[in-house]
């Protein structure tokens, strides 16, 4: 479709649309929203980018449309270009009807009727996208005077009052009067949502609304942007690159690469039948959490096309294993898929591509490592890392000149845990949990500190000299989260490498054999080290990450959130790596991740965080199939799982609210304030939870055994913090979505 | 915010009670009032040189400390701020003084500040354009123009202009023609001894302020909020103005607070040139003439300027921005 139009200057002529109206998922009188033939382009230094090339689709009231893409497929321009947002100097040709009435060409000014009022976004980051200096109802107000001139003051106020209720934000009527600042993210995005649906919009887009939020707000978020679209019965189109964010709310998906569609699709067709080599790949990259059987992610080599360069041939080609010859004669066409409903897909194999094709095996995903430990008992292997109740309470103080103590932040309170050799332990939790707090601990290695820290046999309260502490050092490495912050752009990749070995006293011939063998042993050309980190892409900058970790050959790796930068695709191969590595090396893993699903693929024992202590702890497998705690089952069944059928029948808890703040901390259990099952408890039950602090115990008769300790027989590796594990969990914050209704609170 | 205030004026008084005590050791050790008398002529006698300090409070015989209690005592009991050298009490010339210099600032500074945030804006809102660089070069080159030459400039050009009109309209010194009878022709007078320095001083001053507002507010125009308020339908124009605005200022009201006192207490260049005696040209010559106690007068007169200026910086802050409003 738009094939023929990606050189030169769009003209639209009557036949062009008429033609492409054809070409549509649905008939186009009934669409809210047609889109057609869109494309984008900005100028650069390089040249012109063509951002967008020839995105069509309609929308129809009261449906959603997922567009799922990594960055750079140009997701988001599409729906600022719907939203005539994209700066002046940006390129914009093609069609976008509103209920029949063309948007583009209008100018700022005629656009500004539509924007707001039939049309309203929802935008990525909720901590940057309000004013600061406004308060949250003078924000929600302007949203309705731009609009509605004549409204009066009053009905103004009872309105964003009425608003801010529905998007579940507590004394709505007091909170007007608050400022941004006193929002967390998760509120701020309701705020947003709230000023979003104010006039009740035809459309609604959602770009990326919830990818800067924890997953139990998540849900919290979808929740709301659900009753939102029950609300207001707009049409929504959901941006993402989460394909299990989507999977329970859209109706029709449209993957997008490289600037273009490349298959569309309802949301079964694209989740179980799809036919383009890059979603089968999709699909297959990200872990599963409600899987336990092991098998590799999918890892799509390479990386997206330079958009500066119009593609002669399929633009996937070059990183898809099917490719053949005539995969580079021409850019395929957006088809339909023969035999299956409006299902389209951008490849010349689409036909050959079915249900039964494995994507693990199109893409040759590479076999499940088997690390020497594996057969070996957990109990007979040596500890490399041990903290005995380790505590970092942070003194919280008022006054500028005399400081007051008016509490104490527990961000980490009595930590205890061991890590074996070749086991990956990992810590989940919401952000304010700990988890970074408990990294630092360890990393700080101080024999002041409260609590001990055993690594490799060393411990921090007999750690008084320079020498340990490098000893230790040698033993435990760290990969950080943002890979192009870690590493010096100053700094060519040998120097990155060379400065940990530098410091071991090793010589420079030994230093050079050592760089070439950890640029292979990552999946690096070694005959790339003299590059500089910005000549890498963000996989690779994270592969040179885990290279300068293993230089010294560690026992102990430990990786704060090493993927959660990255894009899916590039994420399974790090994933992929760091699985392998563990393997063949013999390395234990202290892991940091807010996503559960990579925790769950990558680890063998979990403990899960809130404020600052474990309330479950076990192997992966037993925790995430059988969660004790209320929270580790609220986490679990916040988390979005890429498969619509289960997406929309499963019964999900909806926390309330955010994480408490570390002074509001109950007296008895921690979570007590958001806990579904202590809301359904009698009150009896209820005080003993509010007085008395559930220990970490095993479950069961056995619980008298202490798991961790080496010789109980047949121990059953899970304990949590709660006294009634089995309780009933309040119907309020139980949420299912059949198929087509759901039952909101 | 009145207790917030109270207990910052309280900080505040402390640093200027310290900074003028110090200020009064390194006067009253260094400045040596008795050594200028015995160039008089006729040359009088050590004995009379000390005995007429010593009844106009500044006996060179005393040790600092001594003449510090006195001083300090002269303050907090009579609030007498002590003579000079020549018999003058510091009080009644300090008045003065403060008077000729708020005389002489405010109406720039006022100025300065309203042309510079608009012409900020107006920039802003044009970046690149011819509009934009041609106010944004100027700004520039009255940052690098001392600021001496700028005046003595301002004089030759209101100099021209009375020659071209063959009339004084402009008086390029002086506070006001003395012996003017009150009514219009005294309102004229004062115009024309008004218009030049102020004129100078804010065609110098308003380039920093230029530049830094529109600085902060390119670097608003693109936030993600600005693109919040136009997708509720708001023009560009319309998002930046109600938006970006308001928060590209908080740092500019800083800025100004604490500019003010910069140029009350450092404007010496324009009491000299254009001939109003005010505080600033006031604390170079108490210097020069030995003054001990003009000198630590001026000196403490600048900490309260300065103290003014940062609690009304904290006062601009708290009233543009709600993140830093105290409980």
């Amino acid at each position: 479709m738009s094939s023929e139009t990606t050189t030169g200057a769009f003209e639209p002529t009557p036949s062009t649309v008429e033609r492409l109206h054809v070409a549509g998922l649905h008939a186009p009188t009934d669409a809210v929203l047609s889109v057609r033939d869109l494309n984008v382009r900005f100028n650069s230094e390089n040249g012109v980018v063509h951002a967008v090339r020839g995105v069509d689709f309609d929308l129809l009231a009261g449906k959603t449309l997922g567009i799922v893409g990594e960055s750079g497929s140009g997701k988001s321009v599409t729906s600022l270009a719907i939203m005539g947002l994209l700066p002046p100097t940006a390129e914009v040709t093609g069609s976008v009807r509103l209920h029949g009435s063309e948007l583009l060409g209008l100018s700022d000014k005629a656009m500004c009727a539509y924007r707001g009022n039939d049309l309203a976004m929802v935008f990525q980051d909720p901590l940057s996208s309000l004013t600061p200096v406004y308060t949250v109802g003078a924000q929600i107000v302007e949203a309705l005077t731009i609009h509605n001139p004549a409204m009066s003051k009053q009905a103004k106020e009872a309105r964003a009052v009425e608003l801010l209720a529905m998007v579940g934000i507590p004394s709505p009527k007091d909170r007007l009067r608050a400022f941004p600042h006193e929002f967390s993210g998760g509120m701020r995005q309701r705020v947003m949502i709230a000023i979003a649906i104010a006039n009740n919009p035809r459309v609604l887009i959602a770009d990326e609304p919830t990818t800067a939020l924890d997953v139990t707000i998540q849900a919290q978020v979808l929740e709301v942007l659900h009753t939102a679209q029950e609300e207001t019965g707009a049409a929504v189109v959901m941006i993402t690159h989460d394909l299990g964010v989507v999977a329970g709310m859209a109706d029709d998906i449209m993957v997008m690469y490289a600037g273009k569609p490349v298959e569309t699709g309802m949301v079964d067709e694209i989740y179980y039948n799809p036919r383009m080599p890059y979603t089968l790949g999709l699909l297959g990259a990200v872990p599963r959490v409600d899987v336990s059987e092991k098998s590799s992610l999918i890892p799509i080599e390479g990386i997206p096309p330079n958009l500066i360069h119009a593609p002669t041939g399929c633009s996937f080609a070059p990183r898809c294993p099917l490719a053949t010859d005539a995969c580079l004669e021409g850019e395929p066409a957006l088809l339909p898929v023969a035999g299956s409903g409006p299902h389209s897909a951008a490849c010349i194999k689409s036909d050959s591509l079915g249900q039964d094709v494995d994507g693990h095996e199109v893409f040759s995903a590479p076999p499940v490592p088997v690390s020497r430990f594996d057969a070996i008992p957990r109990n007979e292997r040596a500890t490399v890392l041990q903290l005995n109740d380790v505590r970092k309470h942070f003194p919280l103080t008022k006054g500028a000149l005399l400081k007051k103590r008016i509490g104490t932040v527990k961000a980490v309170d009595g930590l205890s845990f061991d890590i074996r050799e070749g086991e990956c332990f990992s810590i989940v939790g919401e952000s304010g949990s700990g988890k970074t707090t408990t990294l630092l601990e360890i990393m700080e290695f101080h024999k002041d500190q409260d609590g001990e820290v055993v690594i490799g046999g060393i411990s921090n309260k007999k750690a008084t000299d320079a020498r340990t502490k490098s000893a230790m050092r040698r033993e435990l490495q760290m990969v950080f989260q943002d890979p192009t912050g870690a590493l010096d752009p100053r700094f060519t990749v040998y120097e990155v490498l060379a400065e940990p070995l530098q410091n071991a006293g090793m010589d420079k011939p030994a230093i050079r054999k050592r760089i070439m063998e950890l640029m292979k042993l990552v999946g690096l050309q070694p005959d790339h080290v003299n590059r500089f980190p910005n000549q890498f892409s963000g996989g690779q900058r994270q592969r040179i990450g885990i290279a300068r970790a293993l230089a010294v050959n560690p026992k102990l790796v430990v990786l704060d959130e090493p993927v959660s930068a990255l894009d899916v695709s590039v994420q399974a191969g790090v994933i992929n790596l760091l699985d392998k590595l563990r393997a063949e090396l013999g390395l234990s893993y202290l892991l940091v991740a807010h996503d559960l699903s990579v925790v769950r693929h990558i680890s063998n024992r979990v403990a899960v965080m809130y404020l600052g202590k474990i309330v479950e702890v076990g192997e992966v497998d037993r925790v995430f199939d059988n969660p004790r705690h209320p929270y580790t089952r609220a986490l679990l069944s916040a988390i979005p799982v890429p498969d619509p059928h289960l997406e929309r029948t499963r019964e999900r808890i909806i926390l309330k609210g955010d994480l408490p703040s570390p002074l509001d901390a109950p007296k008895g259990c921690n979570f007590a304030t958001r806990c579904p099952v202590f809301a359904a408890l009698p009150a009896p039950k209820q005080e003993k939870c509010l007085t008395l602090e559930p220990p970490l115990e095993a479950a069961g008769p056995s619980s008298a055994v202490q798991v961790l300790e080496a010789g109980s027989a047949e121990p059953v590796d899970q304990r949590f913090a709660c006294f009634f594990p089995d309780g009933e969990l309040d119907e309020e914050m139980l949420v299912v979505h059949d198929s087509a209704e759901h039952n909101a609170p | 915010m009145l207790r917030y205030l109270a207990k910052r004026g309280f900080t505040y008084l402390v640093m200027i009670f310290l900074t003028t005590s110090a200020g009064y050791f390194l006067a009253v050790s260094s400045l040596k009032p008795a050594l200028l008398e015995q160039e008089r002529i006729p040359r009088p006698t050590p004995e009379q040189v000390a005995n007429s300090m010593r009844l106009k409070g500044l006996d060179p015989d005393l040790n600092p400390w001594e003449r510090y209690v006195d001083w300090l005592t002269g303050i907090v009991t009579r609030w007498d701020w002590g003579r000079s050298p020549n018999g003058a009490f510091i009080n009644a010339e300090f008045g003065d003084r403060v008077w000729i210099s708020t005389r002489l600032f405010l109406a720039s500074i006022v100025l300065t500040l309203v042309i510079g945030v608009a012409l900020g804006v107006y920039s802003a809102a044009r970046q690149y354009k011819f509009q934009d660089r041609v106010i944004t070069s100027y700004s520039y080159l009255a940052y690098i123009v001392p600021a001496p030459i700028a005046y003595f400039l301002v004089q030759l050009g209101a100099i021209n202009i009375n020659e071209t009109v063959g009339n004084r309209i402009f008086f390029v010194t002086g506070i006001s023609t003395p012996g003017m009878e009150p009514g219009w022709a005294q309102f004229v007078d004062m115009v024309g001894h008004y218009a030049v320095p102020t004129v100078a001083i804010t065609l110098v001053g308003w380039g920093s302020y230029q530049i830094a507002q529109r600085q902060y507010l390119l670097d608003n125009v693109n936030a993600d909020f600005v693109r919040t308020a136009r997708a509720k339908g708001l023009t560009r124009n319309q998002a930046i103005s109600r938006h970006a605005l308001r928060v590209s200022f908080i740092p500019v009201a800083q800025s100004i607070a604490f500019t003010i006192p910069a140029i009350f207490a450092g404007g010496f260049f324009a009491e000299k040139i254009f001939a109003w005696p005010g505080v600033g040209s006031w604390s170079i010559d108490a210097i020069s003439l030995q003054d001990v106690n003009a000198a630590t007068a001026t000196l403490a007169y600048g900490s309260v300027i300065f103290a003014l200026g940062a609690i009304l910086a904290d006062f601009a802050t708290t009233l543009v921005d709600p993140r830093v409003r105290v409980q």
